[in-house]
């Protein structure tokens, strides 16, 4: 998973999380808040209705509470206010409590109706039951009916002490007022709020999602995309690319640091053509001189003056390019390090472990290839020569400019036998062929080296190693 | 028992016993343990039909501080008003004529709180099964509304015919046998009758 998904994710899962606890409480607050507000409204009209019935019925008013509830159901037909009996029968609904009122007096208290009424069918409303037991309780809940939907409440009568002397007291509960609200539009409206709601919580987080998805990648996942690619480059030795990070905050000061630190590499790179390694680790190593044991390797190309006399310049140097450029990178291939290019003379130096072996193998392979080379060098041949042994290495130079080469008597030594070698000769010091015996040599023969009093025990060296 | 079930055993008590100790410990009682030995508020056999306790003989007991309150204030006419503290425990048995040596059922009980915020009137309305031993307090209109008719005229015991204050208790402490005749089983049966029934649950 790519960091920028990550950060996507890490992102929308903030938001999600966030926002939907912050609406998941505004959702939980509303419903809570209308349950509680449709609750309380009920409760109270029940309380008023249960105060008035209460009041006109104790006085002996039983008609005026008759002719409330009359009124209610004529005028306000949608407020769904009804009285019940303990039975579930709706109250003043026939003549069967005025009879026994009567009877519990002893006297014709109320007069009968002139038209008899006749009690509908019991219809025992839905949950009625906790409301008529002993001890009773207040029951509200929500019902669904003709398509509507409805909170409702229903508390009972109770058959107070001062009831019973008409009513009687056999029993505890005289019926129950039923209070139902029509809450079908407040449901929808909670649904619109919570749909709506729900819909811009999505969009919210998504839109807040992308537009953070998109500056976080603009100003940190593009720019370090960018300087991967960049460093990708650079591991290949390709350092013509930058990064083009604007801004000043950390990413592009980051940018900024990554552009100097790829031109660095490439100057660097750049110089290792002109400078040898050694000059190169020294400058970073450090630059003190010291006596080491290796192996100067010097190529020289044969008849080069004469060659370059009547030639065109850039025909010249072109060939005399490819040649060293041949020479260095089989050099390279065993290990050895350019030190310098002295015209079309080729300085070289092995050090470390099988430093003479690989000069050796190098010096064959030098020869092999520019032998064997046709046309490619316009018939140019070189001459090798090899020494082995103590040199002083160091900066060796002015303050201004300086090479880390390295001097002494085996430098001298090799510089004099590559001048002895002939076209296709390779001449090695008695050092060198004491280091790698196993090739194939022939020798010794004695030779006058400048510098040297007595005459030199050198080697040439004819092929591989012997099998 | 060998084997994981042997192992398990050790962890399975422990939780158990953890569960156990965060499970919410039961309210304690409100109602004294010796409501039963508390002296009767009335000889008169209260077995006639009321709301609430319909035919049940009930048999009404108060404890020391409503009887040193009664000592003070005499029985006189005039405002009652029972300190904090008081309770009035009404036992209720099964039936208008239990039987012999019958224990209640069920103890209503009123007790005096006034800065309890579940008293409604100064009181605390408490009902206890006596068979299961659950405690319930009443905090709707149930039980206050109709003892609300204790401070006016009211159908029972000496019905209260100056309409005093009488802190919500329908019988008046030391009350006498009620007129012959008032209800069904009620003044016509010897006063003392429920001396005879057992009041301890």
């Amino acid at each position: 998973m790519g960091i920028a998904l990550k950060v996507d994710l890490i992102i929308i899962a903030g938001l999600a999380l966030g926002f939907g606890i912050v609406f998941a409480v505004f959702v939980s607050a509303l419903v809570s808040t209308r349950a509680l507000l449709t609750t309380a409204s009920l409760e109270a009209q029940a309380g008023v209705m249960y105060e008035a019935i209460k009041n006109f019925m104790l006085p002996g008013e039983a008609p005026i509470a008759v002719k409330f509830l009359s009124d209610l159901e004529t005028r306000r037909p949608d407020d769904n206010i009804m009285l019940w009996r303990r039975f579930g029968v709706a109250a003043f609904s026939d003549n069967e409590t005025i009879r026994r009122v009567n009877a519990n007096l002893g006297k014709k208290r109320f007069e009968l109706p002139a038209e008899p009424r006749t009690a509908a069918a019991a219809s025992r409303p839905p949950g009625f039951d906790p409301a008529v037991a002993n001890p009773p309780s207040e029951v509200a809940f929500r019902e669904e009916s003709g398509g509507r939907v409805f909170f409702r409440i229903y508390r009972p009568l109770i058959n107070l002490p001062k009831c019973t002397g008409c009513h009687g007291s056999d029993h505890t509960i005289r019926g129950v007022i039923d209070l139902r609200s029509d809450i079908t539009a407040v449901e929808r409206v909670e649904r619109l709020t919570l749909y709506g709601g729900g819909g811009g919580f999505v969009a919210a987080v998504s839109l807040l999602a992308l537009a953070l998805g998109s500056f976080l990648r603009r100003v940190v996942i593009l720019p370090v995309k960018a300087i991967g690619r960049l460093c990708g480059e650079v591991a290949g030795g390709r350092f013509e690319g930058r990064v083009d990070i604007r801004g000043g905050d950390e990413i592009g000061e980051l940018g900024a640091t990554v552009n100097d630190m790829v031109r660095g590499l490439h100057e660097r790179s750049e110089l290792t053509k002109y400078v040898s390694t050694g000059t190169l680790s020294a400058l970073s190593g450090g630059q003190e001189s010291r006596r080491v044991d290796l192996t100067v390797l010097f190529s020289d190309v044969r008849g080069f003056t004469a060659y370059s006399a009547d030639r065109d310049p850039e025909l010249v140097v072109g060939v005399l390019n490819r040649l060293l450029e041949t020479q260095t990178a089989l050099i390279g291939a065993e290990g050895g390090d350019v030190d310098k290019f002295v015209g079309d003379e080729i300085v070289a130096i092995f050090a470390g472990e099988g430093a003479a072996l690989r000069a050796c193998r190098a010096g064959l392979a030098l020869r092999a290839r520019v032998e064997e080379a046709g046309t490619e060098f316009d018939g140019l041949r070189i001459g090798v020569g090899i020494a082995t042994g103590p040199v002083i290495q160091g900066m060796v130079g002015s303050a201004k400019r300086a090479d880390f080469t390295v001097i002494g008597d085996t430098a001298n030594m090799g510089s004099r036998l590559c001048a002895l070698a002939k076209s296709g000769q390779i001449v090695v010091s008695e050092g060198t062929r004491n280091a790698a015996p196993d090739f194939d040599f022939r020798g010794p023969f004695a030779a006058k080296i400048k510098g040297k009093t007595e005459p030199q025990r050198v080697w040439l060296l004819e092929g591989g190693m012997k099998p | 028992m060998k084997g994981p079930g042997a192992r398990r055993l050790p962890l399975l008590c422990f939780v158990g016993a953890l569960v156990a100790s965060c499970a919410p410990a039961p309210a304690p009682s409100l109602l004294p343990p010796d409501w039963g030995n508390w002296e009767k508020t009335t000889d008169l056999v209260l077995n006639y039909p009321i709301p609430g306790h319909e035919d049940r003989l009930r048999v009404p007991r108060m404890n020391q501080v409503g009887f040193d309150y009664l000592a003070r204030r005499g029985r006189g006419a005039g405002t009652w008003d029972y300190p904090a503290g008081t309770v009035i425990a009404k036992a209720v048995y099964a039936s208008k004529a239990p039987a012999k040596g019958e224990g209640p059922v069920q103890v209503t009980a009123m007790i005096k709180a006034p800065s309890d915020a579940r008293a409604r009137g100064g009181w605390l309305w408490v009902a206890r099964d006596l068979a299961s031993g659950k405690e319930m307090v009443f905090t709707g209109e149930f039980c206050f509304t109709c003892h609300e008719n204790a401070n006016e005229s009211h159908p029972y015991a000496d019905k209260n015919p100056r309409g005093e204050y009488r802190d919500y208790v329908f019988i008046l402490p030391g009350a006498g046998p009620e007129p012959a005749g008032k209800e069904a089983g009620g003044a016509d049966s010897a006063a003392g009758e429920a001396e005879e029934y057992g009041s301890k649950p």
